[in-house]
């Protein structure tokens, strides 16, 4: 089976903030303009950089590189502590101007988003997607904030149109299309495109192919038997196509969270206060979705490097209960036997629960009574927290790790 | 933003309102101190919960330190919460 190019003009606008948060800290702070800087999520010099402003990034700044290392190459380099409701605030602003131009609009992440306009009425259409892009832009900068810029690209699917909105940044607006997509395809390289990393990539090469234009001409049989060897590469040929196959939503699986432990070597009733505190973060993301868990999941990272099953560093272990659960009591029981099984010290743990589902109370429970309880603290409390504020009311030994701060939700946008 | 540079003041502030990103504009604010900053620039406005009173929160400049000033829309009453040098 092999498919032609899509030809049907494209209805898809992808839209990518620059450097999201970065930007909007220059937008917040007018002397930060034109200036390097680096969104943190700690004011401190071992912290990891999450966004860097194009200033910072010209003079080699990356993601994911430690602010001391950044500094030695960029001594000029400003670190700002991140500011969630901001972004949250820039994400909504986004939002509500993509909603005006379409009924199907789905934010990818918090700086990105997609507006589908084939459903759309004439009158938006006629418009021009290329037109309504520059008004995009230019609502972004009167409505936001007058630094704040933003990538589009347009195709006729998901998938080309991030990849046109990735061409020229910053502040670029792009068309991809049948005609040119040769052309375009001829300048990147195969890990350019989104979901090509290094592991696909050598998957690809071991069958001779180390371009996006030989992924292009590839068969859709030697893609799906050879390569992918599953449906995938046959998605994956009607997408370099320009033909939809990512309109899904997916349904949420797990909820979760994870903390850089702040001392060298913590001791275990400090480290178990931390995982108390994420605890009740993860119920309330839990329970803010109507749903119940079944299962735990914990990770570490140690300083040991290796152990009984585990190596690099890094160790995980599941509980699954038989029945499900909401608390964050209920959370930490499991969580907290399943940490104390870790490799000490630590660096890092985690917490994440799994097998969510909508509650089923249809069933006659043997301690119907506890349950209800203990559904109607949970209940209370989540109702007082959301009147006077996050963590109003929380657990005593968690009182002194008002430090375990929430980082930016970079992936779901189901918590905004 | 800088944990040392946290305020809880609160200021006298001489704003406008108007329309679209001008809505309101803190255009002076005096501070317990008596000193008076000139606001030459507002940067990012951006409206957040605490709890579920409604806090307006202006980002703003003077042209040499930063400021942020919070605006309690229940109970009217304005704060200087953090101010820095722009480092």
């Amino acid at each position: 089976m092999s498919e032609s190019l899509n030809s049907a003009p494209p209805s898809v606008m992808h839209i990518d903030l620059n450097s999201c948060f970065a930007t909007i800290e220059q937008q917040a702070r007018p002397r930060l303009r034109g200036r390097p800087v680096a969104v943190v999520n700690r004011q401190s010099e071992n912290t990891m950089i999450v966004t860097a402003s194009y200033e910072a990034k010209a003079m080699g700044v990356t993601l994911g590189m430690r602010l001391k290392e950044a500094r030695k190459i960029c001594p000029e380099l400003i670190g700002v502590e991140s500011d969630p409701p901001k972004y949250r605030y820039v994400y909504r602003e986004l939002l509500r101007i993509m909603n005006s131009y379409s009924a199907h609009v789905r934010m990818k992440s918090i700086d990105e988003g997609v507006i589908d306009f084939s459903e759309t009425t004439s009158k938006i259409r006629d418009m021009g997607l290329e037109a309504i892009g520059q008004e995009i832009k230019h609502r972004l900068r009167n409505e936001v904030g007058r630094a704040m810029r933003c990538n589009v690209g347009i195709a006729t699917n998901r998938f080309l149109a991030k990849t046109a909105a990735g061409l020229n940044k910053p502040d670029g607006l792009d068309v991809l299309t049948s005609q040119n997509i040769r052309k375009i395809f001829s300048t990147l390289e195969l890990t350019d495109l989104t979901g090509i990393a290094a592991q696909t990539e050598k998957r690809l090469n071991s069958v001779g192919i180390y371009s996006p234009l030989e992924f292009l001409d590839a068969s859709e049989e030697t893609l799906r038997k050879v390569v992918f060897k599953s449906v995938c590469g046959t998605q994956w040929h009607r997408r370099l196509r320009g033909w939809e196959v990512d309109k899904r939503d997916f349904p949420l699986k797990s909820a979760g969270r994870q903390y850089v432990l702040e001392e060298y070597k913590m001791p275990l009733d400090k480290v178990l206060q931390r995982l108390h505190n994420l605890c009740e973060s993860v119920g309330e993301k839990v329970r803010s979705q109507g749903l119940v868990a079944r299962g735990v999941r914990v990770h570490a990272r140690s300083y040991q490097h290796r152990g009984s099953g585990w190596r690099g560093g890094y160790w995980h272990k599941s509980h699954m209960a038989s029945v499900p659960f909401f608390s964050n009591q209920a959370i930490y029981g499991i969580a907290r036997g399943i940490l104390l099984e870790a490799p000490f010290p630590l660096k890092e743990i985690g917490v994440t629960c799994y097998e969510l589902s909508e509650p089923d109370d249809s069933q006659l429970h043997l301690f119907g009574d506890e349950i209800f309880r203990e559904k109607a603290i949970t209940s209370a409390v989540d109702e007082i927290n959301s009147r006077y504020g996050v963590r109003s009311i929380h657990s005593a030994d968690t009182l002194n790790t008002g430090a375990v701060k929430q980082k930016i939700p970079f992936g779901s946008t189901r918590y905004l | 933003m800088d944990d040392n540079s946290r305020l809880n003041e609160r200021v006298y502030v001489l704003a406008t309102f108007g329309e679209n990103l001008n809505i309101c504009v803190p255009r002076r604010f005096k501070r317990a101190s008596g000193r008076e900053v000139e606001v030459s620039e507002v940067g990012l406005r951006h409206p957040t919960l605490k709890g579920r009173r409604m806090v307006h929160v202006f980002d703003v400049t003077d042209g040499g330190t930063d400021y942020r000033l919070e605006f309690d829309a229940e109970r009217l009453t304005w704060h200087l919460t953090w101010e820095g040098d722009g480092e």
